[in-house]
């Protein structure tokens, strides 16, 4: 895994814990999964944090919009993010 | 007579509000997707029918039980939606109320969850929501009943705003659907629908519209759908902003517990532990000083019951159809009854607590790695109570393969009556030890459901990748109110099948033990009709036996009915193959004498894993969509179990012969 710093431009699995990100696009190749990710608020523009990381790795919960979401690092791997903090 | 219908997202508090209108009890947890099925009342003293639905983050379906309440709002078009606003994300919660508010249908928001406001220091003004949503809003906490009769009012009272039907949309957008409108004579959610190109409304994508949808895509550089989920979203921010304050990073107490439940060391052990002390609690610490009390109990009053009727003057069949049949029968289920409420009162606080969510969080990646998703969890320990309700939970896994295993491993998970079954030979056998081989026999359930899962996968299904996108809820205190509530309809529920299905079955099993082909009373066991039957079939069950036994033959047949019938029908044919009736005498009498720890613990395991109840065979056949793959999967089941048997005995008798 890559340490990215502050204002680097990378994919949301990237981030460590306690990390904030902004996404900046999101590329599914399963329409359904990236619809999914769209309506629980995963959109250009929105902040998201790196709160928890499952025992094993995987799954990782991040917070946004005031809730938190658990979501698969491969999945993660699909969302484009740049640092913020 | 009007229609209103309840919707919002996945625990955000549907369930407990409907139970609040309409009086009954319904089952709520802390996990999303408690609600399955949509389930209709009445409002308490009025005409008007209410629908609680399952909850969906958008109209747009992603999973089985999100297709069941769009479809309820499209198609059967509610007078009133409900729509419930969990008020402490309330940002992720407007996002469906930005859809609903683009139906024809009139919406009254429902800010939940009022009572956590405060203690979290969130202030939201409603007024000013109200205002710039255009729709009716009431402020309510189903968990302390307020505001409900304000919600019942503004009901009855018709004076709910009407859709405004708002444009919040880019003025380019806005163009466009307008556009859709006039060219599609639809109403606005369905021209957003169009806009989308959502699968259902390809149709009506017509070239000219296309031509807008291309142009639109390409100066946004990127696609319609993510346009408008943006759009949305942009909106919510906006209108948040101006009538929302909350304080900023707060450390909560579920993030303090998560520190430790969810630790990289801890969660799995902690996990480990939870599941361990619930059964050994269950069967080895309450089992074993209720059961005896209880036996003692029920042998007594058999007594008492035996001697009244000889006084009054009975002949001796009724006797022993009461006392061998009815009461043995009936009363060796009953035993584990205090037992089952202890599991149910786990179960219940594991579902309410929060906790839920989190396993299936944390051992996604476990599951996964075995073509199942960590939500596959759930179905497995909703179903050690009963595996129905475990095979309609499997609705909330998302991928239809791991759906398909998840449903066909439920049944793996010994419920609550196999717990009879497992207490009876644990207890008889192991003695001491009946709390570890009980948590042993849990353990192996887990082992074999990944191993199911393995061969399932690899043989019966093709294998599409998966994803795993689930919130994860607060924790919350349980419900001392809805925990006992529910605690104690499930004791009901197996006390009254107690005195319905085994009652029946063991006036049947009384019947053709105590009677031959001739049909003559009082026959030696042995020459019996239910004997005879056994015989034909005692070969099946040598292997794991040891023995050609057909008194466990005919009891694991009659598990199809209901599992704990196993253990009613062993001790009625105990009872009437031997003159004395001591309570200890099950595996002391000379039809069940050869059993040994070994043949125990195989023949438990037979029970534990084969067929399940023809209740849950019907619940799998339902969620399965097919009687073929319900055969399958019955075929499956049987053959592992029979399999595991006969390899239990081998090596257990192995371990025997050398200690």
């Amino acid at each position: 895994m890559k340490h990215l710093k502050k204002g680097q431009k990378g994919h949301l699995s990237d981030l460590t814990i306690g990390q904030i990100a902004r996404v900046t696009g999101l590329h599914n190749d399963s329409r359904a999964v990236r619809r999914r990710l769209l309506d629980m608020g995963i959109t250009t523009g929105v902040e998201v944090k790196v709160k928890k990381i499952a025992p094993l790795g995987d799954p990782v919960d991040i917070e946004l919009r005031g809730y938190e979401l658990c979501i698969r690092r491969k999945d993660m791997e699909n969302i484009d993010i740049e640092v913020i903090k | 007579m009007m229609k209103v219908a309840l919707i919002g997202n996945q625990n955000s508090g549907k369930t407990s509000l409907f139970n609040i209108l309409t009086g009954t009890n319904q089952k709520v947890g802390n996990w999303p997707g408690v609600t399955i099925e949509r389930k209709e009342g009445k409002i308490k003293d009025t005409d008007i029918t209410i629908v609680d639905l399952p909850g969906i983050y958008s109209l747009s379906p992603y999973t089985a039980e999100e297709e069941v309440s769009r479809q309820y709002i499209l198609e059967e078009k509610p007078d009133v939606v409900i729509n419930i606003v969990d008020a402490t994300s309330i940002e992720r919660s407007l996002y469906l109320t930005t859809q609903l508010l683009e139906l024809d249908t009139k919406v009254i928001i429902a800010l939940n969850m009022a009572d956590m406001l405060e203690k979290k220091q969130i202030r939201i003004d409603e007024q000013k929501l109200s205002e710039l949503l255009h729709t009716s809003i009431v402020r309510i906490s189903a968990l302390k009943q307020t505001g409900i009769d304000e919600l019942i009012q503004l009901i009855r009272s018709q004076s709910i705003l009407e859709n405004h039907h708002q444009k919040i949309y880019a003025p380019r957008v806005e163009d466009i659907l307008d556009y859709i409108m006039r060219h599609r004579g639809c109403n606005r959610f369905e021209a957003v629908k169009i806009f989308e190109k959502e699968e259902r409304y390809l149709g009506y994508v017509t070239d000219s519209i296309l031509y807008r949808i291309d142009q639109i895509e390409k100066s946004y550089q990127y696609d319609t759908e993510q346009i408008i989920a943006n759009e949305r979203y942009n909106f919510i921010t906006h209108i948040k902003n101006q009538c929302v304050t909350q304080p900023k990073n707060v450390v909560t107490i579920t993030d303090r517990l998560d520190k430790i439940l969810l630790n990289k060391w801890l969660a799995i052990p902690i996990f480990a532990c939870i599941m361990a002390l619930i059964y050994y609690l269950a069967v080895g610490v309450v089992g074993s000083w209720t059961v005896d009390l209880v036996d003692g109990a029920i042998h007594s009053f058999s007594g008492w019951v035996a001697e009244t009727l000889h006084h009054l003057g009975a002949s001796s069949w009724i006797i022993s159809l009461i006392c061998d049949g009815i009461i043995k029968g009936v009363g060796a289920v009953l035993n584990f009854a205090p037992q089952l409420v202890i599991l149910f009162l786990c179960i219940a606080i594991l579902e309410t607590s929060g906790y839920m969510s989190r396993i299936a969080f944390f051992l996604d990646k476990v599951f996964k790695k075995f073509g199942l998703s960590g939500k596959s969890l759930i179905p497995f320990i909703v179903g050690s109570g009963c595996s129905v309700p475990g095979i309609m939970t499997a609705r909330t896994v998302e991928d239809e393969d791991e759906r398909a295993i998840t449903i066909v491993c439920t049944p793996f998970i010994p419920c609550s009556a196999k717990l009879p079954i497992i207490a009876m030979f644990a207890g008889a056998f192991f003695d001491q030890y009946s709390g570890l081989i009980t948590v042993s026999l849990y353990f192996l359930a887990i082992v074999i459901i990944l191993i199911s899962s393995v061969i399932l996968k690899k043989f019966f299904f093709k294998g599409n990748p998966s994803s795993f996108i689930s919130e994860l809820p607060e924790y919350k205190l349980p419900s001392i109110k809805y925990v006992c509530r529910d605690v104690s309809e499930k004791v009901i529920a197996f006390i009254k099948r107690a005195g319905t299905v085994i009652l029946i079955c063991s006036i049947v099993v009384w019947f053709l033990l105590s009677f031959n082909w001739k049909l003559q009373y009082g026959v030696n066991v042995e020459d019996s009709i239910l004997a005879s039957i056994g015989n034909v079939f005692a070969w099946v069950f040598y292997p794991m036996l040891g023995e050609w036994s057909w008194g466990a033959t005919v009891s694991a047949i009659q598990g199809l009915v209901a599992k704990e019938q196993v253990v009613s029908s062993m001790n009625i044919i105990a009872g009437l193959a031997e003159e004395s009736q001591d309570v200890t005498a099950l595996f002391g009498s000379g039809v069940f004498g050869f059993f040994n720890p070994a043949s125990a613990y195989a023949f438990c395991m037979f029970n534990l894993f084969s067929a399940p109840c023809f209740g849950a065979i019907g619940a799998m056949r339902r969620e399965l969509g097919s009687t073929k793959r319900m055969f399958q999967a019955i075929l499956f089941q049987t053959g592992l179990a029979w399999i595991l048997g006969c390899l239990a005995f081998g090596v257990g008798s192995l371990i025997l012969h050398f200690i």
